[in-house]
């Protein structure tokens, strides 16, 4: 939250509210010596005492405003904590006023006693229009701040979205596969035809959705197993998966294209350096509160490849930061022999 | 032509080499003697069989077919053929190479085909593109060496290394295992090893920063680095300077 008085951070407020307190206590004073026929300069000891005291005092008020903000409080709360705010202001607006009247002109406090009541009433009426006006120049600030927030994290979702899209349709993936069908179109033109299908319905789900929006596991789970169909061709007898799925969990929500990448990363690092079949596992578990997907692939551990994580999980960390507000909730465990990764999903 | 080029192909994955068979069975002048899946097969098949020409695949299993070539000691022509690599594209355009970028035409790989029977007309059969291509300035530094004795292809990778000393065209590598010797030069290590990690200390001395256990005064103006493992290395004075600036003394 901004502590700063609106007047501090826009100095041309402040001006504004200096020149109107002026012209309204010139008003004030020419008011009162022309129609009510009061001396020239006890009318401006007695305006000027009031009428700037309150206008110090009362930018005070938004203080008060602050920290009884109409959203975070009821009702009670905050006209309680006005009453109580407008009583003090009041009162030594009062009480200073009349400090001020004695000590620069004694003789005006003779008919000081008359306007008492009117006086407060006054007090307590001029802090309602501060309030007013406080409640307009915050509600003011906070629609600006929220626009510029709102434009900021769209252009931040954007961003997301097209990193995202980039890692995932891999060139490599897509150029290979081609020319696996180029290669099938000679030999097996049926197959050459299933792939072309395959292809055209993985590329077209991961082109449809856009990067927040959750699918079932179902469907997501069958687009990935497209995926990692157009890849067993590839790959044949060396990419073996395998998936352990309880009915029961297929309705639960999921980001989409959040396995792909982790599938990628199976077959990049596992199958793809290996002249042995590898196996990847999928199991998963759910609740009313999470899916927990886990996908498992053995590896040979003496391929030394590319140290560090790459570019999929660090995507999904990403997304996963976006989506649900934490990173955490993609888990790896690596003994060498096997890669598990646990992506946990919240359902709420 | 009356003589056939002699032909191997390295490529791991099956349908693209049936594509490639498919496509070479069309083309009169090249006789397939050889596939091999990766590049270990692939080295020991073209050492022993020396063909005129290799398609290669750079993306494969344990090694790449860049690092295949690396270890030849028959220099064919080459092939290059590959789906996506920037930085392959940008090596084979530098260098001239004959490549293939899948999925590739019948049309666009006779036109290779042809370019190279030309090049082995002027050239013979040893190609010059095999030390460009592999001496090509890497974007990113080295994971891992790959090195061949008589009997074995090793993969050493780079944070075992300890230290890689000179011997004239060739240098040798030292780990924690023994000694491996290639055919590189030392400028080649300088400038893919990660100067944070390896400091050229010596014309003859490469070594790698965490394995210098101290470093001593030996003469007036010269210094020898001492490893954890009692290994001593002379220090050149460019070389002192090197190690000062790396390890701030």
């Amino acid at each position: 939250m901004d502590f700063k008085h609106p007047f501090i951070s826009n100095p041309k407020l402040a001006i504004f509210y200096a020149l109107f307190w002026l012209i309204a206590a010139l008003a004030n004073v020419l008011i009162l010596t022309f129609s009510n026929g009061i001396d020239f300069v006890i009318a401006s000891v007695e305006v000027f005492s009031f009428i700037i005291i309150y206008a110090i005092i009362g930018t005070a008020i938004w203080f008060v405003i602050k920290f009884s903000t109409l959203e975070n409080n009821s009702i009670y709360r905050i006209v309680l904590a006005h009453v109580i705010a407008a009583t003090i202001i009041v009162f030594i607006w009062m009480y200073s006023g009349v400090v001020f009247i004695k000590l620069l002109h004694p003789n005006a406090g003779m008919w000081l006693q008359k306007g008492v009541i009117n006086r407060i009433f006054g007090g307590y009426m001029l802090y309602i229009i501060y309030v007013v006006f406080f409640y307009a120049v915050n509600y003011y600030k906070g629609f600006k701040e929220k626009l510029q927030n709102e434009s900021q994290l769209k252009a931040l979702v954007k961003e997301a979205e097209l990193h995202a899209l980039k890692s995932q349709i891999n060139p490599h993936f897509l150029f290979n596969s081609l020319n696996s069908i180029s290669s099938l179109t000679m030999t097996d033109p049926k197959r050459a035809q299933e792939m072309v299908i395959d292809l055209s319905q993985l590329m077209r789900y991961s082109l449809k959705h856009d990067q927040n929006e959750k699918v079932t596991f179902q469907h997501e789970l069958e687009n990935n197993k497209l995926y990692l169909h157009i890849e067993k061709v590839r790959f044949g007898r060396k990419l073996n998966p395998v998936f352990e799925i309880d009915k029961k969990c297929l309705q639960a929500k999921i980001p989409n294209m959040i396995l792909q990448p982790l599938y990628e990363n199976a077959i990049k690092y596992g199958v793809y350096e290996a002249t042995d079949p590898v196996e990847i596992e999928t199991r998963c578990k759910c609740s009313d509160e999470v899916l927990e997907v886990i996908i498992t692939n053995n590896y040979d551990s003496n391929v030394i490849s590319k140290k560090g994580e790459g570019i999929g999980l660090r995507n999904i960390r990403e997304r996963l930061q976006i989506i649900f507000g934490s990173p955490h909730f993609l888990k790896i465990d690596d003994n060498k022999k096997e890669f598990k990764v646990t992506l946990t999903i919240p359902q709420k | 032509m009356s003589e056939k080029l002699t032909t191997i192909i390295v490529e791991d994955e099956e349908l693209a080499r049936n594509l490639l068979k498919s496509f070479l069975g069309e083309i009169e002048n090249v006789e397939i003697i050889a596939e091999c899946e990766n590049g270990f097969e692939g080295v020991k098949t073209i050492n022993e069989l020396k063909p005129d020409l290799v398609f290669l695949d750079i993306q494969m299993p344990k090694i790449t077919g860049f690092e295949m070539l690396e270890l030849l000691e028959h220099k064919p022509q080459i092939i290059f053929a590959t789906a996506y690599d920037q930085f392959a594209l940008k090596a084979f355009e530098f260098n001239a190479a004959d490549y293939l970028l899948k999925p590739y035409s019948k049309s666009r790989l006779l036109e290779a085909v042809e370019k190279v029977a030309e090049r082995i007309k002027k050239e013979g059969t040893t190609s010059e593109v095999i030390e460009k291509i592999s001496n090509f300035p890497r974007e990113d530094f080295l994971d891992r060496i790959v090195v061949k004795d008589r009997h074995k292809i090793h993969i050493v990778p780079v944070d075992q290394v300890k230290y890689i000393e000179s011997m004239d065209d060739y240098v040798m590598i030292y780990d924690a295992k023994g000694h491996y010797l290639k055919q590189k030069t030392m400028k080649y290590f300088e400038a893919a090893l990660n100067p944070k990690n390896f400091i050229r200390i010596h014309r003859s001395y490469i070594v790698k920063v965490d394995e210098i256990n101290e470093i001593q005064q030996y003469e007036k103006e010269s210094y020898i680095v001492i490893l954890h493992d009692k290994t001593k290395l002379k220090v050149s004075k460019t070389g002192y300077r090197n190690l000062k600036s790396v390890l701030n003394f």
